[in-house]
């Protein structure tokens, strides 16, 4: 058994995290709005994509992270506008997104096909801590985004909890008709959240394209992250802090397949050690489940209707 | 200063006839124009495109068998789909069950093949490949009707955890599904008992006219029996269900096992024609979820899905002889899925509401 390599699982696992944290946090101020959107999958590929050809084409992150969040709101606009003004079928809806969303980007990504990005997030160094072992490189050794996304999560936290928008966005989630006779605007604010919502989850495209993937691979470039971050919603009852601690959960599992195989543990064939980090959230998803009500978990009561204001 | 005008939606009571088949026609339209754009920016000309694609996909008659060959398993996704959407269950997996019902029938074919005779072999090998893909929804469908856990992401997790085991199966050396005697790896062609031939001098194979009888079958069982009775009444009213007496787990367990045995079955097609093996390519051609889009456009409709199956397979074949021929990116063809999804349902809300702009009436204006 080498050290090393769990030390380096553990790193990985909050380092892969970001992405996680960063398209959960999306699909939770969506679903905190009563917008359910399931398009994060597609959302993910296109902003990869995107930020991969914005940050080679100016050599700068910065910019491949706002183009990534650019089309992750557009994209979610999209589903804003079929959801929230047309009153379409959300679940659907979403699924439109995951597949339009997955086309684009192979048809964006074309002439990048098999090619790695140039420009990418390094890690940082903050000197003698991130020499202290084990906690050294797993604390102090992440990238810029990586901590921004944790800190942008904290701060969710307070935004939804502590302050009067928060509590109106968790007011529009759960009982639409209270706002409406407050005289906000449901629709606004649920276009408003879902476009944030989507343009944090371009971030997490974004970072996973300039700081993890080492080139662009179509489908398998996300390969269900988007999914298990969908799941992480569920998992962290709609809370920005329970979030970070599962995403890093989560990462652990996605890490893990590759460690088993470092450590040479031949009798679990690879394809199996492949569906762990699936089978984790299935497994996880399951046990949270209980018969009944799925309020109990946190979940916003208006999730997924369309709010109709009773007109003569 | 307030907007002079609002936008009002009224609810239809009743859906005009013309609009329901013109919304499918103008959304296909609308994603064409949108494919269009894509097409200009990326220096294709959007006319040749088009016209290739339909020449190549319906009109010639080498593309109009394929096509319809094609159109076999979508079908069967698309029907496997639209059965547990109709009661607002969302079995988004059936990809993953469609790769199942590959392992199954392949399984089938190689090793009962050998001993019996193509007009039972046929039979059981669609049938196995419709119980493994029933297998494989057995554990999102169980605790949904038990536990309530949301079929969508549980049946989407376990797509992934299948295209695993196809790799497993065909990637691990000494493999029962992996041809013995070539290094490459790839799947063992399963023996003749089990395969149909085609229709004359095509890829169209004879389970095209099985699949499309089990659709209208499908529709029959939706409109005329007891059980797709109690499928409406749950669809529209679980409460109402509930006080009737109609058991909603029971009926949901049913629902998803039939929709993952569907999709199971469109896998074994593949085996009884096309493939006549398990392929790994499977897990790169997204058949699974082109029926969640057929479905869709369909309207849960089991006869409209034989259309949309053949309208799609067609977008597909013209596609793909579209990137053989010349260097344009045959993932137009994705993006029109994605688009014509997109624009139906958005087309959906003309239909079921009358959209008006009626001028907002000021505090202190006469009413009449």
């Amino acid at each position: 058994m080498n050290s090393n390599i769990w030390v380096l699982t553990l790193s990985g696992a909050v380092t892969i995290s970001t992405t996680l944290i960063l398209a959960s946090l999306g699909a939770m101020f969506t679903e905190r709005a009563g917008v359910l959107n399931l398009g994060v999958e597609g959302v993910l590929l296109s902003s990869a994509i995107a930020s991969f050809i914005a940050s080679d084409s100016s050599g700068s992150v910065w910019l491949g992270l706002a183009v990534g969040a650019l089309v992750g709101a557009l994209l979610a606009g999209i589903h804003a506008a079929l959801a929230v003004v047309l009153r379409a079928n959300q679940i659907v809806s979403g699924l439109a997104l995951v597949i339009f969303g997955t086309g684009l980007a192979n048809f964006l990504g074309k002439p990048k096909e098999g090619l790695t990005v140039t420009v990418r997030v390094m890690p940082m160094s903050f000197g003698p801590l991130s020499d202290i072992p084990i906690l050294g490189p797993v604390l102090f050794r992440q990238d810029i985004i990586t901590y921004l996304a944790i800190i942008v999560a904290v701060g969710s936290s307070y935004y939804l909890f502590h302050t009067r928008p928060g509590l109106d966005l968790r007011a529009t989630g759960d009982d639409p008709a209270t706002v409406d006779a407050q005289g906000l605007s449901v629709a606004s604010i649920r276009i408003r959240y879902t476009l944030v919502g989507g343009a944090l989850m371009g971030c997490g495209g974004s970072w996973l394209m300039m700081s993890q993937s080492a080139g662009w691979h179509q489908a398998a470039t996300t390969s269900g992250i988007g999914w298990i971050a969908l799941a992480l919603v569920v998992f962290a009852g709609w809370r920005p802090i329970r979030l970070i601690f599962g995403a890093i959960l989560f990462g652990f599992c996605l890490r893990l397949p590759f460690t088993l195989q470092a450590e040479q543990i031949t009798f679990i064939p690879n394809a199996f050690m492949d569906m762990l980090p699936y089978i984790a959230t299935l497994v996880a998803l399951i046990a949270l489940s209980r018969p009944g009500r799925s309020n109990i978990l946190g979940a916003p009561r208006a999730l997924g209707t369309p709010f109709v204001r009773d007109e003569r | 200063m307030r907007k002079p005008f609002r936008i009002v939606f009224e609810q239809r009571s009743e859906t005009p006839k013309r609009l329901s088949a013109l919304v499918p026609l103008v959304s296909v339209l609308a994603a064409l124009l949108a494919g269009a754009i894509f097409l200009l920016a990326s220096g294709y000309s959007p006319g040749e495109t088009y016209s290739n694609m339909i020449q190549d996909g319906f009109l010639s008659s080498r593309g109009i068998t394929d096509t319809l060959g094609l159109s076999t398993v979508l079908i069967c996704t698309g029907i496997a789909a639209a059965f547990s959407f109709q009661m607002n269950l969302y079995n988004i997996g059936g990809e993953g069950q469609l790769y199942l019902g590959m392992i199954g029938g392949a399984w089938a074919g190689l090793a009962l093949g050998p001993h019996l005779p193509t007009f039972v072999m046929v039979p059981v090998v669609l049938l196995v490949g419709a119980i493994c893909g029933a297998l494989w929804i057995l554990v999102p469908a169980f605790v949904r009707a038990r536990l309530g856990t949301s079929e969508i992401v549980t049946t989407l997790l376990l797509t992934y955890v299948a295209a695993s085991l196809v790799n497993y199966f065909i990637y691990t050396s000494g493999s029962f599904f992996r041809a013995p005697d070539v290094e490459f790896p790839m799947g063992r062609t399963v023996s003749s008992s089990a395969q149909l031939s085609p229709i004359g001098d095509t890829r169209l194979y004879p389970t095209f006219f099985f699949v499309v009888a089990v659709a209208f079958f499908l529709w029959w069982v939706v409109k005329k029996t007891e059980f797709g009775y109690r499928i409406q009444v749950i669809a529209d009213s679980p409460r109402a269900a509930h006080y009737a007496g109609i058991s909603a787990r029971r009926t949901t367990m049913s629902v998803m096992l039939i929709s993952g045995a569907l999709a199971g079955m469109g896998g074994a097609t593949l085996i009884v024609g096309t493939f006549g093996k398990l392929d790994p390519g499977i897990t790169l051609l997204g058949y699974g979820y082109a029926g969640i889009v057929i479905a869709a456009l369909a309207r849960n409709n089991f006869s409209a899905i034989v259309v949309s199956g053949i309208l799609f397979a067609g977008l597909r074949v013209g596609g793909d002889k579209l990137q053989i021929t010349s260097d344009t990116p045959i993932h137009i063809g994705v993006i029109l899925q994605g688009a014509i999804l997109l624009f139906a349902l958005g087309g959906e809300a003309f239909r079921r509401y009358r959209i008006r702009a009626v001028r907002v009436q000021r505090v202190g204006e006469a009413t009449a």
